[in-house]
């Protein structure tokens, strides 16, 4: 009886486990893909939109040709090329990077719905399965080898990006137009070119993000179904510093925390589950105050965020 | 070889802003009509029906200009917080959380006088708005949080927050499939002006006036645009900005609050999640191709509350109302484009 006792809860705490891996590989993904775009000054608050729009292409793909592979392709091609109108605008015509970013956002939300309709309440015939066929995982490290190819694609991801931007001269470049445009602009680096490419690989990352939303996480397509977790991506690029680690880091305690929420009750909680949907969004006000409180307001944003170039005549 | 240069035109159109919405619309009227060919729609069909069933008659006007009511509100509230160069994302929170203060208040006071109960009503939503915004401007103000981030997740637990009362604690038990709280008394519905125009269309135009004046015409507003263009210029005339966005950030989830408040005194009568659809974010763009501007506001409000009839009364043929939520959106992105061309200038160089 004991035994038994126990085995449940090392079910349920496995369970948890697999939920936080989950929840953090989607956040951690678009949050990366931000990262990028942001490191190179910037800013796309579309990371929603994007989301979506990688969601729903990719998961009419995989109803319409069951070929995964090419789900996730259409999945990040599409959110790219979306990610493009935001690059166009505020790179070349230089306008508003936040009035821009939001368009993308509600801009998206309504593509999708209006691409997706046809599409809601179909089930999915092939999902995603773990690289490592594994049946009733028993501990942390089955769980983790039992997570599907997205899920690696993000660590690889992590590490090549934080090489890429650390040590090689086109992360360098990033970082130097990110953090002082004129004197980029004086060593001749290609400012234009390269916060374009920098904008739609983060919406790439974004596409990949909502492509495991759908044929993984929730199997599923509806209206809204992104519920904001392209703003905590973005309130993750702050916890974490503009640094890759630290933002994988920050995704892990935030996919806990989103995956903890519905369990609170088994672990003996009484809570409305009304207000254990919410939970996510205060706990992630409540890091972002408190982190920009313990920082003193410096949280290590790179300098020229949000600033369109543009040479004065000469 | 010739080489292009983009340098800043000196000289801006003053109506630049309005060619560039008007390009942008006719961009998004073109985006929209290839959409509807794709679906094997007559775009020239589709869009007249839109336009006879939002324009058409008194009726259908009037409902048109009752969607408007919150797009400007909550779209004037952006404005003014803009003034002071800051993001209100919330919109759409504080329009619901501006209903729950109201239904709040209904629930626990009680005024004989019918006219002063709505005045009472109106203010507590208005009060709602400022207090759904309270924590992300304190938090702004205090240590420098990003509101945006803030202002935007206020929405979903409003959101949530709204749905946990309508099927907890405000539960109507007469309303069986769809969750919602009790029904106010007649007593307190807004009254109709003409047709079905809710009496909260005046309350619109008298606050669009308000807002000209805060922004463009009083001390205060002065004060915030010297506080949000530059802290060295603010510190010498001796203006705290932090105080200034503070005050600014109230006022302005006032502003949606008080479109909660209406939307509920005039068309739902309740709080359910029917009290905003969208409105915070389709307000954002209003405010944003008007460049802040309160009048411009007030009509382009007007023309996306006629759209976004339009966009309802389509779905009878089968046409996506996300139409017209696409159309609103590349009307922006269109007005971005054209912008550029107002402001800036390409010019074609001999490199020797």
């Amino acid at each position: 009886m004991k035994l038994k006792e126990l085995k449940m809860i090392d079910v349920q705490f496995l369970g948890l486990i697999n939920a936080t891996l989950q929840a953090a590989t989607l956040l951690f993904i678009a949050a990366l893909g931000e990262l990028i775009a942001e490191k190179s000054g910037v800013l796309n608050l579309g990371v929603e939109g994007m989301i979506s729009i990688g969601a729903v292409s990719g998961f009419i793909t995989a109803i319409n040709t069951e070929n995964l592979f090419l789900s996730i392709l259409v999945g990040i091609v599409s959110a790219s090329l979306f990610s493009s109108i935001h690059a166009f605008v505020t790179v070349i015509l230089k306008q508003d990077q936040t009035v821009s970013g939001l368009i993308l956002t509600i801009l998206g939300l309504s593509l999708s719905s209006l691409i997706g309709k046809k599409y809601v309440g179909k089930k999915l015939n092939t999902k995603l399965e773990g690289v490592f066929d594994i049946e009733n995982p028993s501990n942390i490290l089955e769980i983790i080898l039992g997570q599907n190819i997205i899920f690696y694609i993000a660590i690889i991801l992590m590490i090549v990006t934080a090489f890429v931007l650390k040590r090689t001269m086109f992360g360098r470049r990033i970082e130097a137009i990110g953090e002082d445009l004129k004197s980029a602009d004086s060593m001749g680096l290609k400012i234009g070119k390269t916060q374009f490419i920098a904008t739609c690989v983060g919406g790439a990352f974004a596409g990949l993000s909502g492509v495991y939303l759908t044929l993984s996480y929730v199997p599923y397509w509806t209206d809204g179904m992104t519920s904001g977790r392209g703003w905590i991506a973005l309130a993750l690029v702050i916890f974490g510093g503009w640094k890759p680690y630290r933002t994988a880091f920050g995704a892990l305690l935030f996919g806990f925390l989103e995956a903890l929420g519905p369990r609170l009750q088994t672990y003996g909680f009484e809570m409305s589950p009304y207000i254990v949907k919410i939970t996510p969004y205060v706990i992630t006000i409540i890091v972002l105050i408190l982190l920009t409180i313990f920082k003193n307001g410096d949280t290590g944003a790179p300098k020229n965020i949000g600033i369109p170039f543009f040479r004065e005549n000469r | 070889m010739n080489k292009f240069i983009i340098s800043k035109k000196l000289y801006r159109n003053e109506l630049a802003t309005f060619y560039s919405f008007l390009i942008g619309f006719l961009i998004a009227i073109v985006i929209g009509s290839i959409i509807l060919l794709i679906q094997s729609k007559n775009p020239f069909d589709v869009f007249s029906l839109m336009l006879k069933l939002s324009i058409g008659s008194v009726n259908s006007l009037s409902n048109s200009l009752n969607k408007a009511i919150p797009l400007i509100l909550a779209g004037l509230g952006i404005a003014i917080i803009n003034s002071v160069k800051l993001w209100n994302i919330g919109a759409e929170g504080q329009i619901f959380f501006g209903a729950i203060a109201l239904n709040f208040v209904y629930i626990n006071t009680s005024i004989e006088n019918s006219y002063l109960y709505i005045l009472l009503l109106l203010a507590s939503g208005f009060i709602g708005g400022s207090i759904c915004i309270f924590l992300p401007a304190l938090s702004k103000v205090l240590f420098g949080v990003n509101e945006i981030i803030t202002t935007l997740l206020t929405n979903y637990i409003v959101f949530g927050l709204t749905i946990y009362l309508i099927n907890g604690v405000w539960k109507d038990p007469n309303s069986l499939n769809f969750p919602a709280a009790a029904y106010v008394s007649e007593s307190v519905y807004l009254p109709t002006v003409v047709g079905k125009l809710s009496s909260g269309f005046l309350i619109c135009i008298l606050f669009t006036l308000i807002a000209y004046y805060i922004k463009d015409k009083s001390v205060f507003g002065y004060e915030m645009r010297i506080a949000g263009g530059s802290t060295l210029t603010a510190v010498y005339a001796g203006i705290s900005a932090k105080q200034k966005s503070f005050v600014a950030m109230l006022i302005g989830g006032g502003f949606a609050g008080l479109a909660g408040a209406i939307e509920l005194l005039s068309q739902t009568h309740r709080v359910s999640t029917g009290i905003s659809q969208g409105f915070g974010y389709t307000a954002i763009i209003v405010a944003a191709i008007t460049g802040m501007r309160p009048l411009g506001i007030f009509l382009v409000g007007s023309l996306f509350g006629a759209l976004a009839i339009g966009g309802s009364v389509i779905q009878t043929i089968g046409v996506s109302s996300y139409i017209s939520d696409i159309i609103q959106a590349t009307t922006l992105f269109g007005a971005l484009i054209a912008q550029f061309f107002f402001s800036y200038e390409i010019k074609r160089v001999k490199d020797d």
